[in-house]
């Protein structure tokens, strides 16, 4: 027996709408559909002119991240059996939208870089002296949040990204961080310099909805708060210990 | 001005942590007891008579913990009060309201060090 | 319904060729959901600013001697200043617990060679200091000891 579900999809057409408008859809669904599922049914047997990113199905790109009845979620992973018979779906918070669910990423992807999330060392290692090594202990420091998928659920969760433009963010403050705890890194100097310029890691508020929402339990509100107390030990011992010239890249 | 509150930052946000931690443990006792339980009956009053708070709050300890008292909420509730303002869509006029909020703290805190030291 | 963000929000420094729709607030913000909880812990920021200056007032009364001291108590058994007080402390014990649940997880794995205690010690010794603080404290006030 085939249920039906009502999807009330955002659409977005920035060629002919003036703002988003909702659009409703009546899906037969499968008891083990994901939200995605759904979605792509639209866009096959419906109406082919729906656009939303998706591609591995299985919750480790990053790419289907949506709002389904107004909070953040990965559409693939995210069972219709948790709703009612309708749902809103509507494109991530706090970013600027490009057509009906499809939002604008480079924003996220320039505060993404400016944490520097490489690796950074004053001289960099010559291949006769062999790998780095890191024990077991020196990777728990800094694994969990290297788990960070970019879905941008956590933007989309995060009310102080939505109130000030220039916050770095959860996802890219917890891959900054990342990068600081890791034992062969030497950038941190650098990186707590990015964390109390503008778009300074002391904006969280501690709503903790990023590490709510996270998919992969990456818990970057640990993380930003982590890395405001490194950022302000960094600051008291730059009074003790001057600063040294820029590492090598 | 944005540049400047960038660079207090870390201690403003030292302080708001400390207004969180210690002043909310301050707070807890003085609000119970002066703030509740005294108006209420619920505490002799002669605890808290002119003598014995004199004498408690004339003390090293009890001059430091007045000024925690008093001070530590302060610097609490300007960084909250601020990013309730930002909460509100208030990015823009953050340039004035910050500065105030933490004048406010400050001339508040400096009161307070007033306030003790001639205890 | 959700409001408007920041016109700028997750905005690219170089916009690109397409014309966007600004972005929104969670639907939820700020008063839904786990929203209201983290807008309260906001709006006892008014009640902190509020407790700190009251407490001011006690504190220069004790200084300017017996009579200001008496008016200030006689002032305090207001019921307005007493539903204040209330209030605060109320806003006060919210604070505490909801800051002492994050408190754990915000410390480092590591600074130099010191490690924080496993994050369940943390919460739990935040309220063992809490409790021997204000308690101490207010035995003090109350007159239960010195």
């Amino acid at each position: 027996m085939t249920e039906t579900k009502k999807f009330v999809v955002t659409r977005f057409d920035p060629d002919e709408d003036e703002t988003p408008r909702q659009q409703s859809y009546e899906v037969p669904v499968q008891p083990d559909w994901k939200v995605l599922d759904g979605l792509n049914y639209i866009k096959d047997e419906i109406d082919g002119t729906l656009s939303h990113r998706w591609s591995c199905r299985m919750a480790v790109c990053g790419s289907c991240g949506m709002m389904v009845n107004g909070k953040p979620t990965l559409t693939c992973k995210d069972r219709l059996s948790n709703y009612g018979d309708t749902l809103e779906v509507a494109p991530l918070s706090n970013f600027p939208v490009v057509r009906d669910l499809v939002i604008e990423m480079d924003g996220f992807m320039e505060k993404f870089q400016s944490v520097k999330p490489w690796i950074i060392t004053a001289k960099e290692k010559a291949v006769e002296e062999g790998t780095n090594r890191q024990s077991p202990e020196e990777l728990e420091h800094f694994k969990q949040f290297s788990m960070c998928i970019n879905c941008m659920l956590c933007y989309s969760a995060c009310p102080v990204v939505g109130n000030e433009p220039e916050f770095i963010g959860p996802a890219a403050i917890a891959l900054g961080h990342r990068y600081n705890m890791d034992s062969r890194d030497e950038g941190a100097r650098e990186r707590n310099e990015v964390f109390r310029g503008e778009g300074t890691v002391f904006s969280c508020s501690y709503a903790n909805e990023c590490s709510e929402v996270c998919p992969k339990n990456v818990d970057p509100a640990a993380a930003v708060n982590q890395a405001k107390i490194n950022a302000v030990l960094d600051w008291a011992t730059s009074f003790v210990v001057p600063r040294q010239g820029q590492g090598g890249k | 001005m944005k540049t400047l509150l960038l660079k207090l930052e870390p201690i403003i946000w030292l302080l708001f942590g400390q207004g969180i931690l210690i002043g909310t443990m301050l707070l807890t006792a003085w609000l119970a007891v002066v703030g509740v339980g005294i108006p209420l009956g619920l505490v002799d009053a002669q605890a808290l008579d002119y003598e014995r708070a004199h004498a408690l709050g004339s003390n090293l300890v009890g001059r430091l913990v007045l000024l925690g008292l008093v001070a530590l909420p302060l610097w609490k509730g300007a960084h909250h009060c601020r990013h309730l303002s930002l909460d509100m869509g208030g990015a823009e006029r953050d340039a004035i309201v910050a500065p105030l909020l933490y004048g406010v703290a400050t001339v508040g805190s400096v009161l307070a060090v007033m306030a003790v030291v001639s205890l | 319904m959700s409001r408007a963000a920041h016109p700028h929000a997750m905005q690219p420094h170089r916009p690109g060729s397409t014309r966007t729709a600004p972005p929104q607030m969670p639907p939820q913000f700020p008063s839904q959901g786990r929203y209201l909880s983290y807008s309260l812990f906001g709006a006892t920021g008014i009640l902190y600013l509020m407790a700190g200056f009251v407490a001011l007032r006690a504190v220069r009364a004790l200084g300017e001697g017996p009579e200001a001291w008496a008016a200030l108590q006689a002032q305090f058994a207001h019921p307005l200043y007493v539903a204040f007080h209330a209030l605060s402390l109320l806003a006060v014990l919210f604070v505490g617990v909801r800051f002492f649940r994050l408190f754990p997880k915000a410390q480092p794995a590591k600074i130099g060679p010191a490690k924080p205690p496993p994050r369940p010690v943390i919460h739990a010794m935040l309220y063992v200091v809490w409790i021997a603080v204000s308690g101490g404290l207010a035995l003090v006030l109350a007159g239960g000891i010195f």
